[in-house]
């Protein structure tokens, strides 16, 4: 479980990341929660078949990392208002991404105490692939 | 490659606010965990159901973002029936978004309606595409609370 952050004692550009192992098996797993059993995501002939360059990590996976980043730093306190990703790129899979977030907009609306962010899914060469953007309700002190 | 259309189809623009698929989601503890494993929480409360109790939840609780899995039909042969004519063959997931409402917790059963909320053409390096976007609802059948929205582009070219 996570420390409980504040909104007293968030910035805006104040930023925050994980960095995921997207392996073969990661792939699997996925394609069982989510259900979507296409095959360029885990078959490597099939995905070479298919003129790419490796199997490829599942857009809907990235946008659900983006959400377990955001889960796990507002805390207990906190809320995810909302969030969304866009896919405009291929992930090829074995290789890491880093999934991060930075606030660019800390502010009080109708009662709530709300940060809004920038999100997003990188390559280790620095590619982003996935941009988005989020809006989190946090507990003030 | 298909036929450039000037304008959308009579039928496409017809399509724009109509339901286009009504499905049961079952949320069950198995698939929360599943979906928590495949996602990399290492909070044990998205496994460990006395755990999410001594945190404060009622029940096992789902990640943000799972909402389920639909009830497989065998017979669907896996496609939906589309409900205006595409020409576009080719299909590209653009873009998700979640709004989370309500906690979801394992055992909830969810209705989700899902409708097309816009149609557009557009020019990009694919060529000619048509962006479709869609809006589906979950509610809980047990007390019909919406729970949760999820806004979806899709890209035909």
């Amino acid at each position: 479980m996570s420390e409980q952050i504040y909104w007293d004692d968030v910035e805006e550009g104040q930023e925050f990341n994980l960095i995921e192992p997207m392996d073969s098996q990661r792939l699997v797993i996925w394609a069982a929660a989510s259900g979507d059993f296409y095959q360029i995501h885990y078959d490597d002939n099939y995905a070479k078949d298919n003129k790419l360059p490796d199997i490829i990590v599942h857009g809907a996976l990235k946008g659900m990392l983006v959400g377990r980043l955001l889960d796990e730093w507002k805390g207990e306190g906190g809320s995810i208002k909302n969030w969304g990703v866009s896919y405009r790129g291929m992930d090829p899979a074995r290789q890491d991404l880093t999934v991060w977030a930075k606030i660019t907009k800390k502010y009080q609306e109708d009662g709530e105490s709300l940060v809004d962010l920038d999100v997003g899914v990188a390559q280790p060469d620095g590619t982003q692939t996935t941009p988005g953007t989020a809006t989190l309700s946090l507990p003030q002190r | 490659m298909a036929e450039e259309l000037d304008d959308l189809t009579d039928e496409m623009k017809a399509a724009v606010g109509v339901e286009t698929s009504r499905a049961i989601y079952e949320v069950t503890t198995q698939g929360i965990r599943t979906f928590a494993r495949s996602v990399g929480y290492t909070d044990t409360k998205y496994y460990d159901e006395q755990t999410a109790r001594d945190t404060g939840y009622s029940g096992l609780p789902s990640p943000p973002g799972f909402l389920g899995m639909p009830i497989f039909d065998p017979n669907s042969g896996g496609r939906r029936s589309e409900i205006f004519t595409n020409p576009f063959t080719r299909r590209l997931n653009g873009g998700t978004e979640v709004e989370p409402i309500e906690q979801v917790y394992g055992g909830d059963v969810l209705e989700a309606v899902t409708r097309i909320t816009s149609l557009e053409l557009a020019n990009g390096r694919l060529g000619q595409m048509l962006i479709q976007s869609n809006e589906t609802i979950y509610t809980r059948q047990s007390d019909n609370v919406i729970v949760a929205k999820t806004r979806g582009t899709g890209i035909s070219y």
